[in-house]
């Protein structure tokens, strides 16, 4: 997972080019909150479906764990307005 | 339940965890000490324990009732954690669940051994372990101990087994078979561990048990004075001891005492020492063996979260759990006061 956000990196730097494009740089912040919000909810998906199976009550509870990291791609949609 | 693909704790564990807040408390085994059989099999009805309580009511009554509900509890929890856990980590938490397997495998060498009747013989199995119904029924029609090895063949206790055997028709006593399956398992639980931090931390768990079973096994022979080789119940892995040293030590009460209170587990077992020494009482020192190795694996799993050792801690404290109630209701049986029943009990 680490591994692979690096060598995107790599890729945005070396080609150069278009992705300096400022509006292209920031449809790339924003993918690349989004890879880490889904990676997160990943997780934290897995142990609220588990604690669902357990207790029912605990729904409500796991849906808003669950979409919490979903905040990080607001925050990073900002810098789709600034640039 | 494979051991392929990744593995997900966070699944696992969330489950684990609330169950964990289903086991009893120290107010529920007030409650039970105060009851009778019949009592604690209604009070276990009422809780996580109602299935099985229904299902053999109408079978078994008293005490037996309690005991065959616990088995099957127990192996039923067990069993569902293998199946949701994936990848390494059921490769991990299958390590340590194969004790049931070793477990179930003596009893049926046993029971064919004195020509028990299969249904007495399958009430005592539980059925935690890797191997499946199927395996399980051709294990209880095999009516030879050469036939359970038959049968057993294809899995890790085959060879060990069949080697052992030759010993067992010279002398009649079951003790190489019964070593050889012990071997067998410990051998596969401390094998080629390896990889992340909680995984070592895990291992060091593992070594502590077979530490700590050694340190029992040696007080039991010490203070019996029995003459029995010590070498012949020492079990490999652990830190502590090797097979000569514990031999030497299990000679001489106050040095095996000694040398466990200057090891790197003098710190949990120092009080357990002390009141040994005070008391002279083994029992209390058992549970306070049992109480440190509690804690320990609570302590790792809240160290690592999301890893192995949250479930490996919740098997512990489910484990004790069963023995907890096993010992009420028999203490119950046996006419002991409540006081009496509670100093038998561990509770962390």
């Amino acid at each position: 997972m680490l591994e692979a956000t690096n060598e995107l990196g790599n890729v945005a730097l070396s080609t150069g080019g278009t992705l300096t494009d400022p509006s292209a740089a920031a449809a790339l912040a924003v993918g690349l909150a989004a890879l880490g919000a889904g990676y997160a909810e990943r997780g934290i998906g897995s142990a609220a479906v588990g604690a669902m199976a357990e207790d029912d009550d605990l729904f409500v509870n796991g849906l808003i764990l669950t979409v919490l990291p979903e905040t990080i791609v607001i925050l990073a949609l900002v810098v789709v307005f600034i640039v | 339940m494979s051991a392929a693909g990744s593995s997900n704790p966070e699944y696992v564990v969330a489950r684990v965890r609330a169950r964990r807040g289903s086991l009893y408390g120290d107010e529920e085994y007030r409650k039970l000490t105060r009851m009778g059989p019949a009592e604690i099999a209604r009070f276990m009805e009422e809780s996580s324990y109602g299935d099985e309580i229904n299902a053999l009511g109408s079978r078994h009554g008293g005490v037996d009732l309690i005991e065959y509900a616990l088995n099957r509890n127990l192996a039923e929890q067990f069993d569902a954690i293998l199946d949701w856990s994936e990848g390494s980590l059921y490769d991990l938490i299958a390590r340590y669940l194969r004790k049931f397997d070793a477990w179930n495998v003596k009893t049926i060498i046993r029971g064919a051994y004195t020509d028990a009747d299969q249904s007495a013989v399958e009430v005592d199995l539980i059925r935690a372990g890797e191997f499946d119904d199927r395996r399980i029924r051709r294990l209880l029609e095999a009516d030879s101990i050469d036939a359970v090895i038959e049968v057993l063949e294809d899995t890790i206790y085959g060879e060990p087994l069949r080697e052992a055997y030759a010993e067992y028709e010279e002398t009649d006593v079951l003790v190489p078979l019964e070593n050889a399956v012990d071997r067998a398992f410990y051998e596969r639980l401390l094998s080629g561990l390896g990889g992340d931090e909680p995984t070592r931390q895990y291992e060091a768990f593992l070594k502590a048990e077979v530490d700590f079973r050694n340190a029992t096994n040696a007080l039991r022979l010490a203070r019996s004075g029995a003459d029995i080789d010590p070498a012949a119940y020492f079990i490999e892995g652990g830190d502590l001891f090797t097979r000569s040293s514990l031999a030497r030590l299990a000679q001489n009460l106050d040095e095996l005492v000694e040398y466990i209170g200057d090891s790197q587990y003098g710190d949990e077992l120092g009080p357990a020492l002390r009141e040994l020494e005070e008391a002279d009482s083994l029992i209390a020192f058992e549970h306070a063996i049992d109480a440190a190795l509690l804690a320990y694996g609570d302590r790792l799993g809240t160290v690592h979260p999301v890893s192995v050792t949250p479930v490996i801690s919740y098997i512990l404290a489910k484990e004790r759990e069963t023995e907890n109630i096993r010992a009420i209701a028999r203490g119950k049986e046996a006419g002991l006061s409540p006081d009496e029943i509670e100093s038998e009990l561990v509770i962390t």
